[in-house]
């Protein structure tokens, strides 16, 4: 006899809006469906209807998490179509934006996943170091959180004259932290009782599935974007692809572990051999781009990000596509969630398995108001965003 | 394999089928196929040519017709893609070929139209539940200026 529960779309586990379904015999979960729907945001069609300088600050906004990657991916895309690429310099510096934000979005995964397991203090642990990060975005974007520091040809500012010996006194900080936690994850039989083992996804199907990013390389499969498609001078930067073949929870936390101390070697690495010269090329705000189409893909904290757009020779794209890496993962939730055979999941395995792909919904379902009252819903145009930050009332039309 | 390489393969392999094939790029291949080969293509893509990973599928309204492009590969970024018509456009499923293509193919229904022969479960995905049959937001006839109205209630 089996039941169906519910799980979401408000739950503890994750902040973001998700329906788990999950087909349950008992405390065996033998069925799961998942459904992303609640924050579909129409991203896509916002970037057709927009010019290009005004879709990088929009693309900036799918995640807030990644908005590094998700900037660089869209520069680099449009400087594809336009024939352009960024100088040396500003490749350097892009590098060391995007490895900070790796840094800082791989800590706050690893204290989210175990307060989801109810490690509350390794939480507060790892979110006090992720603070020291932010301080170095900040000093060198001059904001914390969305930093937009890429732009259409290059970075929108240079290394401010003592960024350098501050940023190398913070990598030498997180280096020894990391070290410490390995110890911590590697000795507590709490953490090892509540990973090992759990959500086993074996390389074969973690590549049927289509799983990218440190989930992939938690599954032994080699591949970093970083390495196999380079995009912003990561050929000329040595760096190591952090791979664990135990393909369960624990492999995700050790991959994610490991890969922090790779980005503070590849940023120490960038600032020793930083280039001189100009930090942006000078290209006007509003431009046409010549028809064709283009594709960019950026190793994002999560993992392959696509963006792919398609020019008719206008002053905005004909057609851009994103594709983030959650969504290329959550197929595989359902496939870790499921028993078969001698593998079995229970239905207090949920968080460790979901938490495991670092989900962040609002970047793969991408304005919808709803009027629970009136029972309708009317979609926000850009116009209704303005005068609401006014302080005037949306009035409905 | 280099570029050039893998377009003769598979154009030498499918002949006329192939309606055109291009280098984009340093690891980008574009090959545009009729969309009775597409599945074909596909297969024999990720089956002999090791090409076994779908990173997804994009959809693309091309004014009289739409368009569906699948990208496959981990290094080299292989684009297939196939144009069927936009009254009653369809094309087959990959989803027994590569199961990654099935959330894809379930938002390109939702988002553009297009129905997937074969899927095993073409439910909505992105868009509410009740927003209406038959209107597709990425479809460049849709304006997200006018919108329509959901749930039955009167215009907005």
């Amino acid at each position: 006899m089996s039941f169906e529960v519910p799980i979401g779309p408000q739950h503890p586990i994750h902040v973001e809006p998700l329906m788990l379904s999950l087909e349950v015999e008992g405390e065996l979960i033998v069925d799961a469906d998942v459904d992303v729907s609640y924050i579909h945001r129409g991203i896509e069609k916002a970037l057709e209807l927009r010019p290009y300088i005004q879709g990088l600050y929009l693309v900036e906004r799918i995640c807030g998490i990644c908005n590094a990657a998700h900037s660089l991916c869209y520069c680099l895309n449009v400087e594809q179509l336009l024939g352009k690429e960024a100088p040396p310099r500003a490749r350097y510096l892009r590098i060391v934006v995007e490895e900070l934000s790796r840094i800082h979005s791989h800590l706050l995964w690893l204290g989210h996943y175990f307060h989801t397991l109810g490690f509350e203090t390794l939480f507060m642990y790892f979110w006090r170091d992720r603070e020291r990060v932010m301080d170095m975005l900040e000093l060198i974007t001059g904001n914390r959180v969305t930093t937009a520091y890429n732009t259409i040809g290059g970075v929108r500012r240079d290394l401010p004259p003592d960024a350098e010996q501050k940023l190398r006194r913070t990598l030498d900080y997180i280096e020894e932290r990391v070290r410490y936690y390995e110890k911590v994850i590697d000795s507590e039989p709490t953490i090892l009782a509540r990973t090992q083992g759990v959500g086993i996804l074996k390389p074969g199907d973690a590549v049927r599935m289509g799983v990218v990013g440190p989930h992939l390389r938690a599954s032994g499969i080699k591949h970093d974007v970083r390495l196999d498609d380079p995009y912003s001078g990561h050929d000329e930067i040595p760096f190591n692809v952090i791979t664990w073949d135990t393909c369960d929870c624990y492999a995700r936390v050790k991959v994610r572990l490991r890969e922090t101390s790779e980005c503070v070697n590849m940023i120490r690495y960038a600032l020793d051999h930083m280039p001189s010269g100009d930090y942006r090329l000078k290209i006007p705000p509003f431009f046409k781009a010549p028809p064709g189409e283009s594709l960019s893909r950026v190793e994002a904290p999560r993992g392959e990000l696509i963006h792919y757009s398609i020019s008719d020779g206008g002053d905005r794209p004909y057609r851009y596509r994103v594709r983030t890496p959650t969504l290329a993962n959550l197929l595989s939730v359902i496939e870790m969630l499921r028993s078969r055979g001698d593998y079995e999941v229970y239905i207090a395995d949920v968080p460790a398995i979901l938490g495991g792909i670092d989900p962040c919904i609002c970047c793969s379902a991408r304005i919808l108001i709803t009027d629970e009252a009136k029972k309708r819903r009317t979609i926000t145009t850009l116009d209704d965003i303005i005068r609401f930050s006014r302080g005037r009332r949306v009035e409905r039309r | 394999m280099s570029e050039e390489d893998l377009l003769r393969k598979i154009t030498e392999r499918f002949g006329e089928k192939i309606i055109e094939a291009k280098v984009l790029g340093k690891r980008r291949v574009s090959i545009l196929v009729s969309p009775d080969a597409y599945k074909d293509v596909v297969r024999y893509a990720a089956q002999d040519l090791g090409l076994e990973f779908l990173s997804c599928l994009s959809g693309v309204d091309r004014g009289d017709s739409l368009e569906v492009v699948a990208h496959l590969g981990y290094s080299m970024h292989v684009l297939i893609k196939t144009r069927v018509s936009k009254d009653d456009p369809a094309v087959d499923s990959i989803t027994d070929i590569l199961p990654a293509a099935s959330l894809y193919e379930r938002e390109i229904h939702d988002l553009l139209g297009i129905a997937f022969k074969g899927h095993p479960n073409l439910k909505r995905i992105f868009l509410p539940e009740d927003w209406p049959e038959g209107v597709y937001p990425l479809r460049k006839d849709y304006s997200p200026e006018h919108p329509k109205p959901l749930r039955g209630g009167e215009a907005v």
